[in-house]
C-alpha cells in the first residue's frame, strides 16, 4: 500500500514539475531538483520513513540503467562528431575533471574537513554506480558519497546551462561535454532537453569521466589526504 | 525496449564477470553502441523506446536522490559549508571544461579555414 502510495506520489509529483516546468524555466524549476524537493516535503509529512519509500524506488530506478544505455543510440547517430573532436573532449575531460577534483579538496582543507568527507568529494562528479563502487574500494562513506553525487548533479543540471552562456560557451559539443563531466547522469538528463549533440556528448563524456576518474583517484589520494 | 534490456543485464553480467571497475551500464552502452557500428542493430529498432527513455532520464534519478533525507543531520550541521565547497567546485569544472574544450575546437576550425584558404 504504501509502495503504491509512493510510486504514484512521485510519478505525480514529476508529471507536475514538468508541466510547471514548460511555464516557468529556471534553476529551481530544474526536474530532479524541485520533484526530489516535493517529494520528500510530502514523505515527511505523510510519515513515510525513506526504508518504507525504498520498495517503490526499487521498481522506479529500474529503468535507469537501460535508460543510460540508451545514450548509445545518440552517441552512434553522432559518431562523426566524436571521432572530429575526440582531442578536445580529450583536454576538456581532463581539465574539467582534475579542477574539480582538486579545487574541491583545496576548499575542504581550508574549511577543517575531515578526511571522509574529502574522500568522498572527490568521488563526486563521477555516475552514481561507480562512485559507490570506488567509495567501497577506498572504504568511504557510501551515503555520503551518494548524496555528494547527486547534489553536485543537481548543481550542474541546475546552473550549469546559465553558467556556460554567461562564459560565452556556446559550441553545443563544449556544452554538453562540460556538463556530462562534471554533473554525470543528471546533468546529462538536462543537456537531453537542450539538443541532440549536448546529450549524446554529455552521454559519452560521463562514461569517459567514470573510468578516467576510478583510474587516477586511488593515485591522487595518498598525496591528497 | 526489449533489446534495450536485454543489453544492460549482458553489460551487468560482464562487468561481474569479468570483476571490473567499469559499471554494467557503461559496458551496456558499449556493446549497443558497437551492434549499431556493425549493423546488427538498426536505428529504427529502438528509436522509438531510446527516444522515450532519455526524455525521461531525469526521472530515474528522483527516487534515489530522494534517500538524502536519510542524511538529515550531516547537512543540518555542515550543509551550508558543504553546499559551497560542491557549487564553486563544480561551477570551476564545469568552467574549466568547457573553456578547454571549446577553445580546442577552434583552434582546429581556424586550422581548417586557413587550410582551404591556402588550397584556393
Amino acid at each position: 500500500m504504501i509502495t503504491l502510495y509512493s510510486v504514484l506520489l512521485t510519478v505525480s509529483v514529476y508529471i507536475f514539475v514538468c508541466f510547471l516546468g514548460k511555464k516557468f524555466s529556471g534553476p529551481f524549476t530544474s526536474p530532479v531538483f524541485l520533484s526530489t524537493a516535493i517529494i520528500i516535503i510530502l514523505l515527511l509529512f505523510s510519515n513515510v520513513s525513506y526504508t518504507d519509500y525504498l520498495p517503490a524506488k526499487n521498481i522506479m530506478t529500474y529503468l535507469l540503467g537501460p535508460a543510460t544505455v540508451a545514450l548509445a543510440l545518440p552517441i552512434y547517430k553522432n559518431r562523426d562528431l566524436m571521432i572530429k573532436y575526440m582531442s578536445a573532449a580529450l583536454m576538456g575531460l581532463s581539465i574539467g575533471t582534475i579542477t574539480t577534483i582538486t579545487s574541491a579538496i583545496i576548499l575542504a582543507k581550508w574549511l577543517h574537513f575531515s578526511n571522509t568527507i574529502i574522500l568522498a568529494l572527490t568521488v563526486k562528479s563521477v555516475t552514481v554506480p561507480v562512485a559507490t563502487e570506488i567509495g567501497r574500494i577506498l572504504k568511504g562513506n557510501i551515503s555520503l558519497i551518494a548524496a555528494f553525487v547527486i547534489m553536485t548533479g543537481m548543481i550542474g543540471a541546475m546552473f550549469g546551462p546559465k553558467l556556460l552562456s554567461l562564459l560565452k560557451i556556446h559550441h553545443p559539443f563544449a556544452r554538453g561535454l562540460s556538463i556530462g563531466t562534471i554533473a554525470h547522469g543528471i546533468g546529462t538528463a538536462e543537456a537531453v532537453k537542450e539538443g541532440e549533440i549536448q546529450g549524446a556528448v554529455a552521454g559519452a563524456a560521463m562514461g569517459i569521466a567514470a573510468v578516467l576518474t576510478s583510474v587516477i583517484i586511488p593515485y591522487i589520494i595518498p598525496f591528497l589526504i | 525496449m526489449l533489446i534495450i534490456i536485454v543489453i544492460y543485464q549482458l553489460g551487468n553480467q560482464i562487468a561481474q564477470f569479468f570483476q571490473l571497475k567499469v559499471p554494467g551500464n557503461v559496458i551496456g552502452i558499449v556493446i549497443l553502441f558497437v551492434l549499431l557500428w556493425m549493423g546488427v542493430i538498426k536505428t529504427e529498432q529502438i528509436e522509438m523506446a531510446a527516444g522515450w527513455l532519455l526524455k525521461h532520464l531525469g526521472f530515474f534519478f528522483i527516487p534515489i536522490s530522494v534517500g538524502l533525507m536519510t542524511l538529515g543531520d550531516i547537512l543540518v550541521n555542515k550543509g551550508l559549508y558543504i553546499l559551497f565547497i560542491l557549487m564553486v567546485s563544480a561551477f570551476i569544472g564545469l568552467l574549466a571544461a568547457g573553456k578547454a574544450t571549446q577553445s580546442v575546437i577552434m583552434k582546429k576550425e581556424k586550422a581548417e579555414v586557413n587550410y582551404h584558404d591556402h588550397a584556393l
